[in-house]
């Protein structure tokens, strides 16, 4: 399985915990992104709304679940097949909210080309773009390093093996380009 | 999921006295007229938004519809540059599997009726 793992700044990162983990709160009860669903049948918008926070709350957990006590003595965080497409979603969702909420006086083209300068903003923007920009990295990494897990989808559970070498099994995805058999 | 067919049923039945013979051969009428509701074809088309990055709506766009790379960053490239991009059409019930998993994703989907067709 491939994974990923990535060495943080403890003191820049810690100080930015306490408002993802606000934001993501903030998600437990509202959808992250602009929702129009007037051409959805009403009886179903319900079951729709609760079905997309749910998704989000799995998100969320997720992504807190890597700044646990191993990453405040290491300082690392690890992505590998099980977690990578829901921390990308979680990022995004935590993204979506700090635009709208704490940078909304930001304009989006700034926002677009990457071109604000931290120095130029003022206190309490800072830490949110930084939040920003860091989740942003984050997800670019996953998608960089863990895409094709993703669009593969879920590992599933593994079949039993009757005795044969499993030595190599599923740590080469190249074995299968090849065109090598297996077993 | 939505409703898909409305059948209203039309039956025009003559009134018989009970125990007497029919004067003419049944006349039990049985009329159905089907109305389709609006069930397709029906646009997901995806909105411009200033947060989620190129590399991550290519991503999603792979990852839902299973387009092959330049079909997702034609798409992408459309959303971003237009403002918004019509990426299936379809079937209504479809077309909302569909327009849930973008939200899954939390890229801006709606759907649209395609009055075109």
């Amino acid at each position: 399985m491939k994974r990923i793992e990535v060495k943080l700044s403890l003191s820049v990162v810690a100080p930015l915990l306490d408002l993802i983990k606000a934001s993501g709160d903030v998600l437990e009860a509202q959808i992250a992104a602009p929702l129009t669903l007037d051409d959805i049948d009403a009886d179903f918008r319900d079951d729709w709304k609760s079905e997309l926070l749910e998704g989000q709350h799995e998100e969320m957990q997720a992504l807190l679940g890597l700044f646990n006590s191993d990453f405040f003595i290491n300082g690392v965080v690890a992505f590998d097949e099980d977690n990578a497409e829901v921390i990308a979603r979680a990022c995004s969702a935590l993204r979506l909210r700090l635009r709208r909420h704490d940078l909304k006086v930001l304009d989006d083209e700034q926002l677009e080309s990457g071109g604000v300068e931290l120095e130029n903003l003022n206190e309490a923007l800072q830490k949110p773009y930084m939040c920003y920009v860091f989740l942003g990295t984050i997800q670019e990494l996953i998608i960089q390093h863990l895409d094709a897990a993703i669009l593969r989808g879920p590992v599933e559970p593994a079949e039993p093996d009757f005795g044969n070498s499993s030595d190599d099994a599923h740590d080469n995805e190249d074995d299968d380009k090849d065109g090598n058999a297996r077993g | 999921m939505s409703s898909a067919l409305s059948t209203p049923t039309m039956r025009a039945a003559e009134p018989r006295l009970a125990g007497s013979r029919p004067m003419v051969a049944p006349a039990e009428v049985e009329q159905t007229q089907t109305v389709l509701a609006p069930q397709g074809p029906w646009r997901v088309v995806v909105l411009n938004d200033p947060v989620n990055s190129m590399s991550y709506v290519v991503l999603v766009f792979r990852k839902v519809f299973g387009f092959a790379e330049p079909v997702a960053r034609k798409h992408m490239l459309e959303v971003h540059e237009q403002g918004r991009s019509i990426v299936w059409s379809g079937l209504r019930e479809q077309a909302e599997l569909y327009a849930f998993a973008l939200q899954q994703w939390h890229l801006t989907a709606i759907l649209e009726s395609d009055e075109t067709n």
